[in-house]
């Protein structure tokens, strides 16, 4: 009775809240928008809030594995080392320091870079591996128009005014401002209605994504 | 107010109404939506997880939970609903990862009240709902290990991702696992559709819980959608009409 009684506090709560930030959106009065910047200002420190929860949970499933020498217990070990060591010159001399940015741009900065690179060869082989899986029509329009975008928009070896290159950036900017734009604007129409639908029923309480 | 502000209230009010018919007739009236065959793998995938002692794992993205980018994410929430509710009968209960720390709260708790639902509060733990990384990028770094060491079979990716989205279901497919992946970002679809075995397009993502059964107003939810929708397509065609026909004149 009492879990029941406390859900029902926290679904009107969702509702009351999300209620005046939705209505500052629409109506223009001075005191539904005071509420919904508070409102938001209170959610943006709550965020704030949970990810330092949020960090805290990650260093206790690293630490429980280094602790348990699990498999990639090692791997856990360097994320404390580096997640401690970076904590620590970044309160010391200030996160936009010189310690603080020294570790971004030699460490984070590459390894991202890295990740975009191989980000590139997993598409490719992607693309490979998608014609051999579904070779249906719409698998070979799409790494089709993929490989067209490709030709329409990498350097040319002949130079980049001959007729065959001219074609093939005509057909680019064809294929990408017409089909691709209003093929994306389908889509978004889409996800904006499901986007609406979802938020309505977290709005009504159908959904409680705080728990129930 | 504004136009524009007072035509948004008229839509969502229509649509809050709509959801609500949709859900009083449900009864007599039941939906039948087209065949997604994602999600019937999807089904498929996971009772065969629950039987060979497999872990589901679901990505919520990487969006944060007070942004626009957030529907996804809930939307994989009460999906996770669902697939937690299925999986509850497994030794190995499903495990969730996020980059953002409130949304890993949230999955906790909706982790939490579903086992407090079917009785089996003793699946839950402090650590099956993680943030993994608190940029994009070191969130997909971190995906390989928690997708090998915990023993995963299938592999949920629903939630706001960008060009990490490649890279998540990479990890995925490489691995040899059942991999699903949908998402709000129109880029991060066209890489679920050639990177993943099962890519949700549009809104497919938001149609999980309809789709999963999670609730009678998924259902309701989902008719709405459609039949809004279809009122907007009649909008536009008679809008090209209407500015066809003043064009020469």
């Amino acid at each position: 009775m009492r879990v029941l009684r406390l859900s029902a506090i926290w679904a009107a709560l969702a509702l009351g809240v999300g209620l005046f930030v939705l209505l500052g959106y629409f109506v223009d009065l001075g005191f539904i928008q005071n509420f919904r910047l508070t409102f938001l200002r209170w959610a943006v420190l709550l965020a704030a809030a949970a990810l330092v929860v949020g960090l805290a949970n990650l260093l206790g499933v690293h630490w429980r594995k280094v602790s348990l020498t699990e498999e990639g217990w090692i791997y856990s070990g360097v994320l404390i080392l580096s997640f401690t060591v970076t904590l620590v010159l970044a309160l010391v001399f200030r996160p936009d320091g010189q310690a603080a940015l020294f570790i971004f741009n030699t460490f984070q900065l590459p390894l991202e870079s890295s990740l975009m690179a191989v980000l590139a060869v997993s598409l490719l082989v992607a693309g490979f591996r998608l014609v051999n899986r579904r070779r249906d029509l719409l698998s070979l329009l799409f790494v089709g128009t993929a490989l067209m975008v490709l030709l329409g928009t990498g350097p040319a070896p002949g130079g980049a005014e001959g007729p065959v290159v001219i074609a093939l950036r005509d057909f680019r900017a064809w294929l990408s401002q017409v089909w691709a734009a209003g093929g994306a604007r389908g889509i978004l129409l889409g996800v904006a209605l499901g986007a609406t639908a979802t938020g309505l029923r977290v709005l009504l309480a159908a959904d409680r994504p705080y728990g129930s | 107010m504004t136009v524009g502000g007072l035509q948004g209230l008229v839509v969502l009010a229509v649509f809050v109404a709509l959801m609500v018919g949709f859900l009083a007739v449900n009864q007599r009236w039941p939906a039948h939506f087209r065949r997604i065959p994602a999600y019937e793998a999807l089904r498929q995938a996971i009772e065969r997880a629950v039987e060979a002692g497999e872990r589901v794992h679901v990505s919520l993205g990487t969006g944060s939970v007070i942004g626009p980018e957030s529907a996804p994410a809930l939307a994989g929430l009460a999906a996770l609903t669902r697939i937690a509710r299925a999986t509850s009968i497994s030794d190995r209960p499903v495990v969730v990862t996020t980059g953002d720390g409130a949304m890993a709260i949230l999955a906790r708790d909706s982790l939490r009240s579903t086992y407090q639902e079917v009785g089996a509060s003793e699946l839950y733990e402090p650590t099956s709902g993680r943030l993994l990384g608190a940029t994009p990028l070191s969130y997909a770094a971190g995906l390989p290990a928690v997708l090998a060491n915990e023993r995963v079979s299938v592999h949920v990716l629903s939630g706001a991702f960008g060009v990490e989205a490649g890279l998540a279901a990479d990890f995925g497919e490489r691995a040899g696992l059942f991999v699903i992946g949908g998402s709000d970002d129109v880029q991060a679809q066209a890489l679920f559709y050639a990177v993943a075995q099962h890519p949700l397009i549009g809104e497919e993502v938001f149609a999980s819980g309809a789709y999963l059964e999670v609730g009678t107003m998924h259902t309701a939810s989902l008719r709405a959608q459609d039949f809004v929708r279809f009122g907007l397509i009649v909008l536009i065609l008679l809008g090209v009409i209407v500015r066809t026909l003043e064009g020469p004149l």
